[in-house]
């Protein structure tokens, strides 16, 4: 392994030379994933062919091995018909067109063969990278001499792509210890310079990967270009192929950030301050929860920042790590931006654009993403519904006898309940949060405001001591919509609770919509 | 034949799929439209309301790779013709409202006083590299019906073009696989 961490090396620094204008490899996201095995070391259904074909045409299995599982994760793809996203790719090495008949030939089998079965495949992929290798007239027994090869077994046309894809069997084949990424070699002149330590020199996310596009124009600067949506979307196919279309100026489309399929990456190919090119729909309120109607009619490019993850609108499920992944860049959007993280703020292509488009589909897991990003930028909601809330951290109490509505726009979750103020009422809503360990936290309310709004909505701010803290007093009349500071108390740990009184002067209602608890 | 009877079962308004009409490719030609012989027929009712069939979830995306538009007697016919052996979903529609790129959302203008759109879906004209698989995106046609055609969408999975035509006269759909092709007849003006 020493030789191919060491050739993994190479083939970065190579695949860098190759990029006149590109970013030079950039260190993964910091924290993103657990580290695992490689995939070279892991075993494989097709261990004993990559062994037998790197023999017989001279190729490093391990080399054949890491471009199968970049390919493919070593799957028998059948063209279109079994791997999305790699339609005219066959078998474990992704073979295509051209390619593909000149490694069978080479190695002695048909093109079904090497469409269907797995040795043949394998063995033309091995041969094909021998026709390579002698064409190039490369010192097989020196590794670094394989980058050149890897990157013409690629296909891919543009450096930034093909450097990519070295990073990628670079990976495969073991990854790169920080220390040897630091090591005296050559300076890679023929790239960006090089991003600071833990970068990966994103212009608005550090740890992303800036891979511009030319796909963009200016927001409009009046108040309907103000960023304050942020979008969800799927990619439709895998990661590489979704960049590296949308840095293509035939796309004639883009997105701010990419997350790859195992949140090990993140590309940025627009500045969150300009217009990418990502949501068709104009702009219709009734599909976000009748929030900022005045919108209407405007281009959502206008005022969304778009997060595009590799994958699709059908997939049963999402990979965890590329959840977290896309969280923490969530957390860092809304943070910069001043978005709030809730659920007219944080929002699906196809929620607004329901006409043409479903993703990230019905199995994104909604409440969870928006509970981590909440988490990640150090905040916990309490809303007056449960499905809202994260049962080990947050619970709502509201009697039966207070009644749900969603009538008044700009609530948290699903809308928000409310009761007649009464002199001696009793009942009161309860938001609940639990603190693991004393700490002092800033507490916000939130409400949909009206005229019949009570001007003197009490909140009592009690410890999970029974301690009654403070009693705040509100104009509900006013400032709905938006979260509202109550005040700054040190908690005990346990579960702490904010609760709005009904108490009060009759003739006018308090509004119990959600609570805000954050660090 | 399985594929066929597939094809038939699911999409009655595919009139040509089963009986042998639709045309074949004769010898080695490498252009699409090289491959569409004369019409065999040269009317037909059609429609001028949607003609869609949607595509089984989950269906991996079919890789558009030529295009072609010929003219013929009585209507003009334009070719998608994919790399795999089927055609994804489509949906064909003559649309009043301004059509927009699926990006940018930026209007898109074509010849004729008619648009016809062409949504094909799971599919796109791009290849897993980010490469184009088709160079010509925007073609000026003018043929008897059709006068124009531009590609407005390539984006998550989707494919979407935009026919400008003469008038929004009656139209037909067929699909025929091995290659995947959905031919688009547009009938000219008596």
């Amino acid at each position: 392994m020493t030789a191919w961490l060491r050739a993994a090396f190479i083939v970065l620094v190579a695949a860098c030379r190759e990029a006149p204008v590109g970013p030079c490899p950039s260190p993964r996201v910091a924290g993103s994933a657990a580290e695992q095995a490689a995939p070279v070391v892991r075993r494989s259904p097709f261990d004993s062919a990559f062994a037998s074909a790197g023999a017989e045409f001279h190729v490093p299995p391990a080399l054949l091995k890491a471009i199968g599982w970049v390919e493919t994760r070593w799957e028998m793809v059948q063209g279109a018909e079994e791997f999305a996203g790699r339609a005219p790719a066959f078998g474990v090495m992704a073979l295509r067109g051209a390619a593909l008949g000149r490694g069978a030939a080479r190695a002695g089998v048909t093109p079904e063969a090497t469409r269907r079965d797995p040795l043949a495949n394998i063995r033309a992929a091995a041969a094909l990278l021998d026709a390579f290798a002698d064409e190039a007239a490369i010192d097989r027994s020196r590794n670094e001499q394989w980058s050149g090869v890897i990157a013409r077994y690629s296909e891919i046309e543009r450096p930034d792509g093909r450097a990519a894809y070295g990073r990628e069997v670079d990976r495969a084949l073991g990854g790169l210890p920080p220390q040897l990424a630091r090591a005296p070699a050559p300076a890679p002149t023929a790239c960006l310079p090089p991003p600071p330590p833990g970068s990966g020199g994103a212009p608005d996310y550090p740890p992303g990967v800036w891979r511009a596009s030319p796909n963009f124009n200016a927001r409009p600067s009046d108040s309907t270009g103000r960023v304050h949506v942020l979008i969800i979307h799927t990619c439709e196919s895998n990661y590489t192929g979704c960049w590296s279309w949308l840095v293509n100026p035939a796309s004639q489309a883009s997105v701010h950030y990419v997350v790859s399929e195992d949140g090990n990456e993140i590309s940025q190919l627009v500045h969150e301050s300009d217009r990418a090119w990502h949501i068709a729909a104009t702009y219709d309120c009734t599909l976000n929860r009748r929030h900022d109607c005045w919108l209407n009619g405007v281009q959502s490019n206008d005022f969304t920042v778009g997060i595009e993850h590799a994958g699709f609108a059908s997939q049963g499920s999402f990979p965890a790590s590329q959840l977290e992944a896309s969280a923490t860049l969530a957390c860092d959007v809304t943070r910069d931006r001043g978005i709030p993280r809730d659920w007219q703020h944080i929002v699906g292509h196809g929620q607004l654009q329901p006409a043409t488009r479903t993703d990230p589909g019905p199995n994104w897991p909604w409440i969870a993403y928006v509970h981590r990003v909440q988490a990640l930028c150090g905040e916990t909601v309490v809303d007056d519904s449960a499905p809202f809330n994260d049962p080990a951290l947050a619970a709502a109490a509201v009697p039966a006898a207070w009644t749900a509505s969603d009538t008044t726009p700009d609530y948290y979750g699903g809308g928000y309940r409310w009761a007649s103020t009464q002199p001696d009422a009793t009942d009161v809503a309860s938001f609940s949060f639990r603190l693991a360990a004393p700490a002092s936290r800033a507490v916000d309310a939130r409400w949909t405001s009206g005229t019949n709004r009570s001007p003197h909505a009490a909140y009592a701010v009690i410890s999970s001591a029974g301690d009654t803290l403070a009693l705040v007093r509100v104009d509900q009349t006013t400032g709905g919509g938006r979260w509202r500071a109550l005040g700054t108390w040190t908690f005990p740990a346990g579960w702490n609770r904010v609760v709005l009184l009904r108490r009060g002067t009759a003739g006018s209602v308090v509004v119990a919509d959600a609570v805000r608890v954050r660090q | 034949m399985p594929r066929v009877a597939i094809v038939c079962a699911l999409a009655p308004l595919i009139i040509n799929a089963c009986g042998g009409h639709e045309p074949r490719e004769t010898g080695r030609q490498s252009a699409a439209a090289a491959r569409v012989s004369a019409p065999q027929d040269t009317s037909f009712a059609g429609t001028t309301a949607p003609v869609q069939r949607a595509a089984r979830p989950g269906t991996p995306p079919r890789v558009l790779r030529s295009v072609a538009a010929t003219s013929g007697p009585g209507y003009d016919r334009v070719v998608f013709e994919f790399a795999e052996d089927s055609v994804p979903g489509y949906h064909v529609e003559y649309t009043t409202k301004p059509v927009r790129r699926c990006g940018s959302g930026d209007p898109v203008s074509v010849a004729g006083a008619g648009s016809l759109v062409v949504r094909l879906e799971p599919a796109q004209a791009h290849d897993a590299r980010g490469n184009p698989t088709l160079a010509e995106r925007e073609r000026a046609l003018g043929l008897p019906a059709v006068r124009e055609m531009k590609l407005v969408c390539d984006f998550e999975g989707q494919v979407e073009w935009v026919l400008g035509v003469v008038a929004a006269g009656p139209y037909r759909v067929l699909a025929s696989p091995g290659p995947g092709r959905l031919v688009v007849d547009i009938r000219h003006r008596p």
